[in-house]
């Protein structure tokens, strides 16, 4: 296995959906390969600072302007 | 059901059910337009659909599963038009390599690992606004799998089905979206090429 075949099948890898084979390969050609080991695991760390980033909370006062505009609507539709 | 309540006018129906979904399609909204106030017209649009729309749903995940669908496709088109989708700036945040398959890059940046250097220094506010800048930077389509899968958390079997193409390619786009933004972070973090 290259580090391109191994970059290529790094999400499988974390997803636990590579075939036992592939797993095999990938995890001898990763104890070789420092640059490979480093790239998984800045690729990993990529992955989690993303959820980190992507949890944002609606505004309280955004809330509050669906809350009444739903109502402003729902009160229009009768 | 909630959603019959609260079309029916129940205002503290209506109350649960954005306390329920309102967050999640928010989150999705703004994940893929990238803008606050898009995002709102997205939620208001999405809820109103919804209580219009009133009953028809079996069950919350159907209900759940038709809100991603709704705002993924809402958002992706009020995205449509604002920018260009520069494919190429993808590539150039893509790994090269050599004919035999090796990285190719100085050696010191092709072994940077800045993976456990201080979690504070990761969610800074400097870090923070490199990523979402590379994120912003994501072509749409690729932006918007990602978000679905890495902030939603959701299957790659159901983006599929949100974004009605085909698994393999969902699977191709979060990859290299994933990649993009790594090499971003490593520029930022690792030593300078």
């Amino acid at each position: 296995m290259t580090c391109k075949d191994a970059i290529a099948v790094l999400a499988d890898y974390l997803e636990s959906t590579l075939s036992p084979d592939l797993v095999e390969k990938l995890e001898e050609h990763l104890r070789d390969c420092a640059p490979c080991r480093a790239y998984l695991a800045t690729y990993r760390k990529t992955k989690s600072l993303t959820t980190d980033a992507g949890r944002v909370e609606m505004p309280e006062e955004m809330k509050t302007r669906l809350r009444e505009f739903l109502l402003r609507q729902l009160r229009e539709g009768r | 059901m909630l959603l019959d309540r609260a079309v029916a006018g129940d205002v503290g129906a209506l109350e649960a059910l954005m306390s329920r979904h309102s967050g999640r399609v928010y989150r999705l909204a703004y994940g893929i337009t990238r803008n606050q106030a898009d995002a709102e017209e997205i939620v208001q649009d999405v809820f109103l659909t919804l209580v219009r729309k009133g009953a028809g749903f079996e069950g919350h995940a159907a209900l759940t599963s038709w809100m991603y669908r709704v705002t993924t496709n809402v958002a992706l088109n009020k995205r449509r038009g604002k920018r260009r989708e520069l494919e190429v700036s993808l590539e150039e945040h893509l790994p090269t390599y050599t004919e035999d398959g090796h990285r190719e890059g100085d050696r010191s940046y092709v072994l940077a690992d800045w993976s456990s250097t201080p979690e504070q220094a990761h969610l800074s506010v400097e870090t923070r606004k490199i990523l979402e800048n590379a994120i912003d930077g994501l072509p749409d389509h690729y932006r918007a799998v990602l978000i679905l899968r890495d902030v939603e958390e959701l299957s790659n079997d159901e983006i599929a089905s949100i974004v009605d193409d085909s698994v393999g390619s969902v699977k191709s786009r979060l990859h290299r979206a994933r990649m993009a933004l790594r090499e971003q972070l490593t520029r930022h973090f690792g030593p300078r090429r």
